[in-house]
């Protein structure tokens, strides 16, 4: 399904542990990988200097993985010229990373990441890098939605993602909690939740069975965002798989965001996938 | 793979740093990037929005809108007292959210406590020189410098070590020093030993590491996550009333709805329907009960804290008697922590400890007084428990020795042994103690009547046996071994435990607390599961457990390797066995253990000491710390502390925690009962075309005054007998049943309605009236009519309190005076009655008028119906069912 994947390089670390996220999946999909550094006006040298570093260093391991690796360096507005080099080499895919700034100023008004997931006619990985320390995920934690759309390639991304890494994967459903007006709260048992599964994580589930992914799952009723990142955080995982927000603006002040949330509280590393239909 | 498995030069690669450290450009940009290395509280409410969740409830929603109405009215309407009306409604929600909210704040002291173990400050190097920071200044491929007695503030990787030792304890429990080297390590993260984790300390020696985890994504940040961010949520009495105040609201809400459309159809005027459907709905809601349902709880707290149990949280005191499953530690809690030496064994005979004489095994207590880091000061043995018992009965044998320790590796739970060099008597030992199984490999040689002896497959087993054998005694047991050495080592002591002498064993004994069978056997009864988690070995759990009445058929033993493999599912099917035992665990496992109990719905209560006991103290529906060895973060971190560190108090506790139970219902059908006179004016308004027998504001000196204290008093009852021999609730079961509504709105409170009718009509003919004459508010005849009214409600309560005692024994039986408080608290309610009725105040809060004596001995004769009408309802219930259980009979 992926046979180029664009990684956005610059200057920060974040940027260059994502885009060895980007080289793993390529060596498990074959796949060509780009290396692209945008430099915007008026970037100082050291700046420049610190993103062609990065940009080496990412395309020696690359080579040494034997991944076929191209570095491009351009100038202009990421955005932009991004989406430009995306059409021009019919880019499948793209990882970026997420900035520290993304978060602070509500994802959903206009970062360069949240462009680039816009924007692009491609796929894209956004990653928040916060551990340093985890660079090979053992356990990733996949929370699913009760409605999936694309999940053909959700389950293509998260299957090759686990396999480039030997991971273990751990399927999520965190639904709103039961409650009835005369009992309040209505407990459920696991097994009992699993009987209500929605049909479209079955589906999913069905289709990690075909890439023969060690997966298993569980089902935590509670507040989306907060339950993911306590069920990461009590069950180690090392990266957290899920997919872009669909939330409104308003939906999101109203009832809350659990992208942003976690973009803010992850313990580990989240990759936040959108795959590329959406943009079409 | 992990940072733990890299070479130096890749550790540096992969955090894009060097020796050198980073610069204070690239330090600066990281900070930005990855936040200040900070403990922070994470998706936790503010106190702000909490208490104003207290307003915003169902029951508070309806009570602003009847607020609503009243002022409402009474702009349009002046003059009809809905004014006074309106702010005692407004009153009654301040006053309810405010109970509320005391009784679920809970101050979150956990993560100032966490926060106490990070450093300050710390020595990094930036732009190659060493420069001070403040610790939330460190970004991950900062190289720190550390030295013996700093706390590392980020989670990192050794890169150079000299003699390097920390003690882990915050995030293992375990308190030995543990080495750090440079190299790489290939086990698990947890256990490697190139990791400075964030948290700990630096017990010896020096070295440098390169952080790569900072703050909430540190090990300790997690333990912080999981503590802070864990809501247990709503407890077995908090979800009760909810639906309780649900079912009360809508009954009251559609009572009043009906009525003001019955008044409609039959020509009522809208004002008298008005005033008619705020007063039944008024006289419905129950608004004593959250109030006096604090103050029980609040009462039931203190009387745990007499028995050694310190409540945290005012809920706890309930959930305590919901409790179907308890976690508990095994050493200190179950047992006594008091370690002894209680039998050797020595090839190949076992002597008890009182028999022992020193010429039985010198070698052994040699090696068991030299390799050890107990000591003997000032006339006190000081150390770890273990290795205090060790040290006593070697020295009690063999005197002190004198000799120099030239070199030791530490103990380390990974390897389950420990290790010295000794110069003694002019030679050089090496000598070695540890678990049977970390040990016996590096044993060549066994020491047999003070030769040594080859070790076959014939001895080795001869040795296992005799350990399992120890070890079914409920012993713990360590093994020692020696070795000469020609001279002191090097520094690579990689060498220095092999080709060594086994010497024997050791079996210690930490006896059970002597009230400990006892609890476990109300447990048994109680329908209480226990079980245990301990890092002990199987064998001696399994002794200790069936020496406690814990184990009385096969239990299902889990080990901490096998936890580890399980699935959520194994395990879950595993917790259905009625005997588990979980073993060679750790505190990290826990937290596990109590989310699968949960999720199969059961009411969960665990026990904890050490900081990462936290998160699964937080997890569960009561979290218990132990008030003599726990930590302050667990402390913090629990709903209760025990004073004593007892498994018995739980018990008790758990005692009282029913009766607290037991008594909020026997408190809420007396309240309830209140409801029914309190209506029936309303009712009889409506339907006889009567004046109002009972104004709005007389209800509530009876909701929110009269019936308060006595209702306490209820909640101070004893517990019945037999509480303890029935089975948890179920989670099912309804605190508000049918038959407590039954008992009271269908039998005894018809009984005070009779009584307040009666004495409304009594003074309204004895003063003239007749039927279909409408009287004013202010008549004087009117004020004492509904002050008679008032008064036989209260005359009725009276006996009702003696009746709510009970709910099927009789009050004779369990001892008219053995509640001192309901005498105390009927005082309060007749003060207050006289108050209402003969005071000036009085008479103007609640438009009362002073009637004569005559009006109470007139109504004193239905207390005594209805005190008798429900003995002789209870004798009928005991004759019918005899056997039935005195809760389930309400």
């Amino acid at each position: 399904m992926y046979r180029k994947i664009l990684a956005a390089v610059n200057e920060h670390l974040n940027s260059e542990v994502s885009a060895r996220y980007a080289l793993k999946l390529a060596a498990a999909c074959e796949a060509k990988l780009f290396l692209c550094f945008i430099a915007e006006k008026a970037q100082p040298s050291a700046v420049l200097d610190r993103a062609e570093e990065a940009m080496k260093r990412i395309f020696v391991e690359a080579e040494k993985a034997g991944v076929e690796v191209e570095a491009l360096t351009e100038s202009g507005d990421p955005v932009k010229r991004i989406g430009e080099l995306t059409k021009k080499e019919g880019i499948d895919l793209v990882f970026a990373s997420t900035r520290k700034a993304d978060v602070e100023r509500r994802f959903f008004t206009g970062t360069v990441a949240r462009s680039l997931s816009l924007r692009l006619p491609c796929s894209v990985a956004l990653v928040r890098v916060v551990h340093a320390g985890r660079i090979h995920p053992k356990n990733i934690l996949v929370p699913l939605k009760a409605r999936i759309d694309h999940v053909e390639e959700r389950v293509y991304f998260t299957a090759r993602i686990s396999q480039a890494f030997g991971a273990n994967v751990f399927l999520f459903h965190a639904p709103a909690p039961m409650s009835k007006f005369f009992h309040g709260e209505v407990h459920l048992t696991p097994l009992q939740w699993e009987e209500k599964l929605p049909k479209d994580i079955s589906h999913f589930m069905g289709h990690m069975k075909r890439y023969k992914v060690i997966h298993t799952g569980g089902t935590v009723p509670g507040r989306t965002g907060k339950t993911i990142a306590l069920e990461a955080s009590a069950k180690r995982h090392d990266l957290i798989i899920m997919g872009a927000s669909q939330r409104s603006m308003f939906s999101s002040i109203v009832k809350g965001n659990p992208v942003e949330e976690l973009l803010r509280n992850s313990p580990c590393d989240l990759i936040i996938f959108r795959p590329r239909h959406e943009n079409s | 793979m992990k940072i733990h498995s890299l070479s130096k030069d890749d550790v540096f690669h992969t955090l894009v740093t060097s020796e050198t450290g980073l610069s204070e450009d690239e330090a600066g940009r990281r900070l930005s990037e990855f936040g200040p290395n900070k403990i922070t509280e994470v998706g936790r409410r503010s106190l702000l929005i909490r208490f104003l969740d207290q307003f915003t409830h169902f029951l508070a929603i309806l009570l602003w809108i009847a607020s609503a109405m009243s002022f409402l009215s009474e702009y349009l309407h002046p003059g009809e007292g809905m004014l006074t009306l309106g702010i005692a409604i407004v009153a009654v929600i301040f006053i309810n959210a405010v109970f509320t909210f005391i009784q679920e704040y809970r101050a979150e002291k956990a993560l100032e406590e966490l926060q106490k173990l990070l450093p300050f400050f710390v020595r990094v190097l930036r732009d190659g020189r060493e420069k001070e920071i403040t610790a939330g200044e460190v970004v991950p491929g900062d190289v720190m410098i550390l030295s013996e007695g700093d706390k590392v503030p980020a989670d990192s990787r050794v890169i150079e070590s000299s003699g390097l030792k920390v003690n882990n304890a915050p995030l293992t429990g375990e308190a030995e020093p543990l080495s750090r080297s440079s190299d790489p390590f290939q086990g698990e993260f947890m256990e490697s030993s190139n990791i400075a984790f964030a948290g700990t300390t630096i017990v010896s020696g020096s070295g440098m590491a390169a952080v790569f985890a900072t703050g909430m994504r540190t090990e300790f940040g997690r333990i912080a996550l999981l503590t802070s961010a864990v809501e247990p949520g709503l407890s077995p009495l908090q979800k009760e009333i909810v639906k309780a105040t649900r079912v009360v609201a809508a009954i009251a809400a559609g009572v009043g709805i009906f009525f003001f459309c019955l008044g409609f159809v039959i020509g009522r005027n809208f004002w008298d329907n008005f005033i008619f459907a705020i007063g039944i709905t008024v006289a419905l809601i129950p608004e004593g009960m959250l109030p006096t349902v604090t103050l029980s709880l609040a009462m039931g707290s203190q009387r745990m804290a007499k028995r050694k149990a310190l409540i945290k949280t005012l809920t706890a005191v309930e959930t305590l008697g919901s409790v179907s499953v308890i976690c508990t530690d095994k050493t200190g809690t179950l047992t006594q922590n008091r370690m002894a030496v209680s039998r050797l064994w020595v090839y190949d005979r076992t002597i008890n400890t009182g028999d022992l004489h020193k010429e039985d095994a010198p070698e052994l207590l040699i090696t068991a007084l030299l390799c050890n880091n107990a000591r003997f000061m000032e006339g006190q043995y000081k150390g770890d428990p273990t290795e205090t018992a060790i040290l006593k009965t070697a020295r009690e044998m063999i005197g002190d020795i004198e000799n120099e320790r030239l070199a030791e590796i530490p103990f380390d739970p990974e390897r389950k042994r420990m290790s010295t060099v000794n110069r003694t008597g002019g030679k050089v030992f090496a000598f070695s103690k540890g678990s049977v199984e970390g040990l016996l490999p590096l044993c060549s040689h066994l020491l047999k009547e003070g030769r040594k002896t080859l070790i076959d497959d014939a001895v080795r087993s001869k040795i296992l046996d005799s350990c399992q054998s120890l070890m079914d005694r409920g012993l713990r047991v360590l093994a020692f071994a020696h070795r000469d050495m020609e001279d002191r080592p090097g520094p690579d002591l990689s060498t220095l435990e092999q080709d060594m002498i086994f010497l024997g064993l050791i079996g210690l004994e930490d006896p059970p607390r002597p009230e400990v069978p006892e609890a476990i056997g109300k447990c048994n009864e109680a329908g209480i599961k226990v079980i245990m988690i301990t890092g002990d070995a199987s064998r001696t759990a399994v002794a200790i457990g069936r020496e406690i009445g814990l184990i009385q058929s096969d239990p299902v033993i889990v080990e901490g390797r096998r936890f580890g493999e399980m699935s959520d599912y194994e395990l879950r099917k595993t917790l259905t066995h009625k005997e588990v035992i979980f073993s060679r665990m750790t505190p990290k496992h826990k937290m596990r253990v109590v989310s699968i109990l949960k999720g199969e719905g059961e009411v969960v209560a665990v026990t904890g000491d050490g900081v990462n006991d936290a998160p699964a103290l937080k997890k569960a529906d009561i979290g218990i710390s132990m008030g003599m060895s726990g930590t302050d973060v667990a402390k913090e971190a629990s709903d209760m502390v025990l004073l004593d560190d007892n498994f018995a108090t739980i018990v008790n506790a758990v005692e009282e925690g029913r009766t607290v139970y037991e008594n909020i219902r026997k408190f809420i059908t007396y309240i309830f009962a209140s409801n029914i006179p309190e209506a029936v004016p309303y009712l009889s308004y409506i339907l006889l075309r009567i004046p109002l027998p009972l104004t709005i504001m007389q209800i509530l000196a009876v909701d929110l005054g009269t019936d308060m204290l006595p209702a306490l008093a209820l909640g101070a009852e004893r517990p019945t007998q037999g509480i303890m021999k029935q089975p948890p609730r179920r989670p099912g079961e309804r605190m508000l049943n049918f038959p407590l509504i039954a008992r009271a709105y269908f039998f005894l409170g018809p009984f005070e309605a009779a009584a307040c009718m009666f004495g409304f009509f009594w003074l309204l003919y004895q003063g003239g009236w007749h039927w279909g004459e409408i009287l004013q508010a202010n008549n004087i005849l009117y004020m004492q009519a509904t002050t008679a009214c008032l008064t036989g409600i209260v005359i009725t309560q009276v006996a009702n309190v003696f009746a709510c005692r009970s709910s099927r024994e009789s009050v004779f039986s369990i001892g008219f005076f053995t509640n001192r408080l309901i005498f105390a608290g009927i005082a309060f309610e007749l003060a207050l009655q006289f108050f209402i009725v003969y005071h000036p105040w009085g008479n103007r809060i609640f438009a009362t008028y002073p009637i004569s004596s005559s009006i109470w001995l007139v109504l004193i004769p239905f207390a005594f119906v209805l005190f008798f009408a429900e003995e002789a309802r209870k004798a009928v219930l005991r004759y019918a069912q005899p056997h039935h259980a005195a809760k389930s009979a309400l």
